[in-house]
């Protein structure tokens, strides 16, 4: 079904919707902490808004959806670990509520008020690589899925890909975390929207009863079972959980979620009820692509499961699901799922870039000035530094996007990128905090080792990323306790200095 | 494998629920909370 006028009005009004309110954030921004954190003010409501749009993009839905077209109903578990993770985190403020009371900006800033300036550097270092590396697969995905359903000639693709990101950059490095949030809330609202109409579509057109006996036939007890699918297991579902348990502590732009809230307990409540919201944002695009296999999955079979072929022509399973949208989806409605993705791609994205540039100005390149000893930045030289860290992050975005395939289903490539750094992270920070004994030596092992386990495995030796990512977190454990056990005890006091309170 | 398919079928409609629940109420309340921050990052500005 072809995009109609209809449909290009209801972009076009979001598109102008969302750049306007994102450029007039820029008017509130007066310092360094409101371009990073927001001034620290934000709400409950607001909060989760905005930790919602930021980890729910296009990406998101194309990553999930092809899992659920290769692996049926097993995907379910990652969703499912994910959102309970993230509850579990939220209720008890697992590390969360620790690092709130710090007031921290960036994740990194951590490990030099608990163990020194060269570790910051260093882990801004890896921060800033493995978030970078992945999201530049984002933008290129994006564009497939945006030319996909609104019929946009592929050739266009390069096109698409460079308006997303220009408009998304233009607010993101004016306004900063300011105009991200109030941009949020408005994108949180449309993706949502768009995510429930097109799950009911999904189930209408391909019927849940073809649904559950195509998973049957075709991946029979594989389908639904996660630990006999060849794919996951047991020692899938255990990286999964180190992984989620990572990512809700340490990944750069949750973190600063919950830096941006106005209390600890408000963060915990963020965290908590975002964890429901990521059931359903891992669950619903799984069955999209469960439908489309269902409705399409008739091609030659790859890896197990048939190739999906429409129109004659055979896709990759990760095109499947927006052929789908482009198929089952009416005039209007069409329109308004375009504008709900663009909505996810651009909240996701925006975030990210602040991210991973705040972590680039911030834990790169202001230490390496305090290193060579060069005078302290003031808040308006902070925020330069940061909006051309952002143009430059953009660019590399755009060459990686259009140079690099990931091998694989993409979410396993997203998972071993953040792996680079999250492994070392979290064990460094769970050490800092809980660990009294925990020094400099072993936070350095810890970070080499998980970035090692991670990066050699994957890219260097092609091992599966399971293997890879399970082995990076066992290496960052033992780098920390080996390398905190052999060298100086760091003279943390209990109950003091290894928690680090500033403020009640 | 029914119990699977029975596992999975109410863990989808407990998410899809709480999904379309939480995003009604954060419409909501999300939106007085943005008009709280608005209002409060003004003053900061100002006083700054």
């Amino acid at each position: 079904m072809a995009f109609t006028v209809l449909d290009w009005a209801i972009v076009a009004v979001y598109l102008a919707a969302s750049v306007a309110i994102g450029l007039a954030g820029k008017r509130f921004v007066g310092s360094v902490s409101h371009y990073l954190v927001a001034g620290r003010e934000l709400g409950p409501y607001i909060g989760i808004a905005t930790l919602a749009a930021t980890e729910i993009g296009t990406i998101t839905y194309m990553y999930n959806a092809e899992l659920g077209y290769r692996y049926g109903f097993s995907s379910f578990s990652a969703a499912l670990i994910s959102g309970l993770v993230m509850i579990f985190v939220g209720r008890t403020g697992f590390v969360i509520r620790r690092f709130r009371e710090l007031e921290l900006m960036t994740v990194p800033e951590y490990f030099e008020k608990r163990y020194s300036l060269g570790l910051r550097l260093l882990t801004g270092i890896l921060v800033a690589t493995g978030g970078i590396l992945n999201m530049g697969v984002f933008l290129k995905i994006e564009g497939e899925f945006l030319t996909t359903v609104s019929g946009i000639p592929s050739r266009y693709l390069i096109l698409a890909m460079t308006v997303i990101l220009l408009l998304e950059m233009i607010y993101t490095v004016l306004g900063g975390m300011v105009s991200v949030v109030i941009t949020d809330f408005l994108q949180y609202v449309l993706l949502s929207v768009a995510t429930i109409l097109v799950s009911a579509y999904a189930v209408y057109h391909a019927g849940w009863g073809h649904i559950i006996s195509k998973v049957s036939s075709t991946m029979g007890q594989a389908g639904y079972n996660p630990i006999v699918n060849a794919k996951f297991g047991l020692t899938f579902l255990l990286w999964q959980i180190l992984l989620w348990f990572s990512v809700n502590t340490c990944w750069q732009t949750t973190a600063m979620r919950m830096f941006s809230t106005n209390s600890p307990e408000t963060s915990k409540r963020v965290m908590t009820w975002t964890g429901f919201i990521f059931l359903g944002r891992g669950m619903l695009p799984m069955l999209w692509g469960i439908a489309a296999l269902t409705l399409y999955g008739t091609g030659a079979m790859d890896k197990g499961v048939p190739l999906p072929v429409l129109n004659g022509q055979t896709l990759m399973p990760i095109d499947a699901m927006p052929a789908m949208l482009a198929q089952i989806l009416g005039p209007g409605v069409k329109g308004i799922v375009v504008a709900g993705m663009l909505a996810a791609t651009m909240s996701v994205n925006s975030s990210y870039l602040l991210g991973w540039s705040s972590v680039i100005s911030q834990d790169v390149v202001l230490p390496f000035r305090r290193l060579l000893n060069k005078a302290p930045l003031d808040s308006r030289r902070q925020i330069f530094v940061n909006r051309i860290a952002n143009v430059f992050v953009s660019a590399f975005l755009m060459f990686w996007g259009l140079y690099y395939t990931p091998p694989g289903a993409v979410y396993l490539y997203l998972n071993i990128t953040g792996t680079i750094f999250l492994a070392g992270a979290f064990a460094s920070v769970v050490g800092g905090l809980y660990w009294p004994r925990a020094n400099v030596l072993g936070g350095y092992l810890a970070m080499i080792t998980g970035a090692a386990g991670a990066i050699v495995p994957f890219f260097f030796l092609h091992w599966n990323e399971t293997a890879a990512g399970l082995g990076s977190f066992g290496l960052a454990a033992v780098g920390l306790v080996f390398g905190s056990l052999l060298g100086k005890p760091s003279g943390a006091q209990p109950g003091h200095s290894y928690a680090i309170r500033t403020k009640p | 494998m029914k119990a699977w398919q029975l596992f999975w079928a109410a863990s989808l409609l407990i998410a899809g629920g709480s999904f379309a629940c939480i995003t009604l109420v954060v419409a909501v309340k999300g939106f007085r909370d943005l008009r709280a921050v608005l209002r409060r990052w003004q003053e900061q500005k100002e006083r700054d």
